[in-house]
């Protein structure tokens, strides 16, 4: 073949792939995950053809997605949560949304347009295990994370790279206040915090329960829940524990909102009622991992092990769009350099 | 010096070079500064007086120019022992090493820390140390020198190197006088892509060294992706693309300089008949083994542990459509790749500019590009085209460059002869240089490959659920909490691996001993 023919052929081939038709684009987080039977049961009611993005961490997809305003990526964007919200609503990228899915009765609200969906809790887990054979008592307070004992035993994520350390980071100051919160953290330091780039590596490489050598991680309260779901011998204990230390713990509502300027209004707004209809409540637990912000959804009999904390730290959404950036800045100055 | 390999004229090498030229300049150049240009009216040249920045930028070069050493003085011997002696199992070897290039990042520091982590096989703990970093480094860069010199050996007249030897030289002597100086194009090449690549990345040398270690491209990579400063963030990438230009075009002239054309007759392979030979055979295959081998061997090991229940598991149509994806876009990338690569090595003949371009997707901040991207063209950054281009983008290189020094090392009279005969420019490219440079095509095609396979940047853009791969699929397991999901990720590296190396056998195959056909 000639190299002529080679050239229009290749392209030919790549102009098919990039015709589509009309469809409702809905830019997520990396970990949005719902059963493809569901996804094609919306389809199939509302008429569209859900085209899905994902657009990686959560901060990093806003990001994107601030990026583009003057010409959107999608018509719906899903996992704004309460720490990206105030930084979203000053960008300017969401639509407001006044329809039916406002009338469920949620546990948490967002506003400024976004309609909360589920939520969660950023804490910290620890590896039953390891304490167990080690003899060594669960600390009691962040404080005790500061002591000899319990030295070279947690693992935190960047909070710079990563949506749960940019949680619980968020989380000590809400609890012991901006001066004794970075305080702690350098205290942390001298005692050996393990920082890692993202909650994979986190988890994966350093958690003791899978191969690591430290038996505190920060992650999600769901996540015990979620060992027992994916453990290989059908167990009924979760082989990680939470522990919910006071300034240790971090409410996190995500919610979905309508994107300015993206096309398909009706279907977005049908997708908006979609996260918030029982089915999709009831599966996201079980597929992301978070609670349903519903009142009465049904509970995925695995959630018996995802206990909720009775309490979380709060922090208006305005502080930190107005804060959390001079925070990296100092955390990072703080633990890392 | 005339050559006639297409056809002669400047004017239709400028032809050629349009595709190429054009492809970088609206997948690499134009994003990166349309990026540029959105953060422009905040940059602060204060910025680096930065202490912290100042010993990012001075680490990401060490680091960097200590890799390129290592590689060079572990990976030339290790060359020689491949491209010289006789021993089964050899050109299996060969596509082997291709394998770390194909491993996602998180699943290579997997098997990393199952040697030397806390609870290593090993027995030593070397996570958090600058150590297990560079070993990392080694794990990714060493196959590139390795391979890269055991072409440029197989590449050398034998004529020349027996003429030595009948001329009493010593085989030590014959390497240093006669074998070294013809291995340098080669070497630098693949030195110069080392330090590219150790420069601008981020991946598995943080995950082991720890985050004090970051790069430069790890800062750059958060004040975009997560800060948006996109002043601060355009700043540093310039700077770090001055140094990585830098190191580019002093390659690209270096080769033009030593661009020498030489007929190949391959050499016999030397038998392993001798102590001193099995002594070598044997330290050099422990050295590969330990560096580049002994991690994989992990994740093998790790993952044959795993119960055969959830092999059963896997049998879902996730993973079908995974290795249907991975099979998919690699093919189309490939194409792409193939076709940038032959018309860039082509028009890069003469010009050190252009030798120097075929560097550029390594050159340009991954981060940078893929944001520019999204301001440039909004509306196909969910697009097909646009993922396998960018794939492309970063494969194509490696086609480039391999074909480029097989052009170096093509007699002129070849396809001149073919002219002089009568054949058109096209018919004496096909039938006189084509064939070879067929060889040369493939072992670029197959380093294409493994990075097409690999996904380098597969988390830097846009991704829909059904463009599900291979990789990604492993890392959404990883993204969760719960052994079946740790043992999922570690069986699909497995199966990674596979698919990764039929892929090497298919483009490979034919050739027995990497001489060129004749």
């Amino acid at each position: 073949m000639k190299p002529v023919r080679i050239l229009t052929t290749v392209l030919l081939a790549f102009a098919a792939c990039a015709a589509h038709a009309a469809e409702l684009r809905v830019l997520t987080h990396s970990s949005f995950s719902l059963p493809k039977a569901r996804l094609a049961a919306f389809e199939q009611q509302s008429g569209v053809k859900l085209s899905l993005i994902k657009g990686g961490d959560a901060g990093e997809m806003l990001n994107k997605l601030i990026l583009t305003r003057a010409n959107p990526i999608a018509d719906v964007v899903y996992g704004v949560d309460n720490t990206l919200l105030a930084k979203a609503s000053a960008a300017g990228v969401i639509a407001p949304y006044s329809g039916a899915a406002l009338k469920h009765k949620a546990r948490y609200a967002l506003g400024e347009g976004v309609v909360s969906t589920d939520y969660g809790y950023v804490t910290l887990n620890y590896d039953k295990a390891w304490f167990a054979k080690n003899k060594l008592a669960l600390p009691a307070s962040l404080q005790d994370l500061t002591k000899p004992e319990y030295a070279k035993l947690l693992v935190v994520q960047n909070p710079s790279t990563s949506s749960p350390g940019y949680a619980f980071m968020l989380a000590t100051i809400a609890g012991m206040g901006e001066a004794q919160a970075f305080d702690w953290w350098a205290k942390l330091r001298g005692n050996g915090v393990k920082v890692a780039k993202g909650w994979s590596e986190a988890y994966y490489t350093d958690f003791s329960r899978n191969g690591g050598e430290r038996p505190l991680v920060v992650s999600y309260a769901t996540s015990p829940a979620a060992e027992v779901f994916y453990s290989k011998d059908k167990i009924s204990t979760a082989p990680t524990g939470n522990l919910f230390l006071k300034g240790g713990v971090f409410r996190q509502v995500e919610g979905v909102a309508l994107v300015k300027g993206g096309k398909e209004g009706e279907a977005a707004a049908k997708f908006v009622e979609f996260m918030r209809s029982p089915e999709v409540q009831a599966e996201l637990q079980t597929t992301m991992w978070m609670y349903p912000v519903v009142e009465g959804s049904t509970t995925a009999p695995v959630f018996a092990h995802a206990a909720e904390p009775g309490f979380a730290a709060e922090m208006a959404p305005a502080t930190i769009a107005a804060k959390g950036g001079a925070w990296l800045k100092r955390w990072n100055k703080v633990v890392l350099r | 010096m005339t050559i006639a390999v297409v056809s002669p004229g400047a004017y239709s090498r400028r032809a050629l070079a349009l595709l190429p030229l054009g492809f970088l300049f609206l997948l690499a150049l134009l994003p990166l500064g349309r990026l540029l240009l959105e953060g422009w009216d905040g940059v602060r040249l204060e910025l680096f007086a930065d202490d912290y920045l100042q010993g990012r930028l001075l680490w990401s070069l060490a680091q960097a120019a200590i890799t390129c050493v290592l590689t060079a003085v572990i990976g030339v011997p290790l060359a020689w022992v491949l491209a010289r002696l006789a021993f089964p199992g050899r050109a299996l070897l060969l596509r082997l090493m291709l394998l770390p290039f194909v491993m996602p990042t998180l699943v290579a520091g997997l098997g990393v820390l199952t040697l030397f982590g806390p609870r290593g096989i090993s027995g030593l703990n070397l996570q958090d140390t600058p150590w297990l970093l560079l070993y990392g480094n080694l794990f990714y860069n060493l196959p590139l020198v390795v391979r890269a010199s055991v072409d440029g050996l197989l590449a050398l007249p034998a004529s020349r190197l027996l003429a030595a030897r009948s001329l009493g030289a010593s085989p030590w002597r014959a390497f240093w006088r006669i074998e070294l100086p013809a291995l340098m194009p080669w070497l630098s090449s693949s030195l110069c892509l080392v330090f590219l690549y150790c420069f601008s990345g981020f991946g598995l040398a943080l995950l082991l060294g720890g985050q004090q270690w970051a790069t430069i491209e790890v800062e750059i990579y958060t004040l975009v992706a997560y800060e948006l400063n996109l002043a601060d963030a355009g700043a540093l990438a310039l700077a770090a693309m001055l140094v990585s230009a830098t190191a580019a075009l002093f390659y690209a002239a270096l080769e033009a300089r030593m661009a020498v054309p030489a007929k190949t007759e391959p050499l016999a392979l030397l038998k392993v008949n001798t102590l001193r030979r099995r002594v070598l055979l044997a330290s050099a295959l422990l050295v590969l083994l330990s560096i580049t081998g002994a991690p994989l061997l992990a994740l093998l090991a790790r993952a044959a542990t795993v119960e055969a229940q959830t092999w059963r598991l896997l049998l879902n149509e996730d993973t079908a459509l995974a290795l249907f994806n991975t099979l998919r876009f690699s093919l189309m990338a490939l194409l792409l790749a193939s076709l940038l690569g032959v018309l860039h090595a082509l028009a890069a003949r003469r010009s050190t500019l252009m030798r120097a371009a075929a560097f550029l997707p390594f050159v340009v901040s991954p981060v940078c590009v893929a944001f520019g991207l999204l301001l440039l063209y909004p509306g196909w950054t969910a697009s097909l085209l646009l993922l396998v281009s960018a794939y492309a983008l970063l494969a194509y290189p490696f086609i480039a460059k391999s074909l480029a020094a097989a052009l170096d090392a093509l007699p002129p009279n070849l396809p001149a002869a073919a002219r002089t005969l009568g054949a058109t420019p096209w018919r004496s490219f096909w039938r006189v240089s084509w064939p070879w440079l067929r060889p040369a095509f493939r072992r670029g095609l197959a380093f294409a490959a493994a990075t097409t396979v690999g996904e380098f940047a597969v988390t830097l853009f846009l991704s829909r659920p059904e463009w599900l791969t291979l990789t990604t699929l492993i890392y959404q397991h990883l993204g969760r909490p719960g052994q079946a999901n740790l043992d999922a990720a570690l069986l699909l590296s497995v199966l990674l691996m596979l698919f990764a190396l039929l892929a090497f056998a298919a483009i490979e195959w034919p050739e027995k001993n990497h001489a060129p056909d004749r």
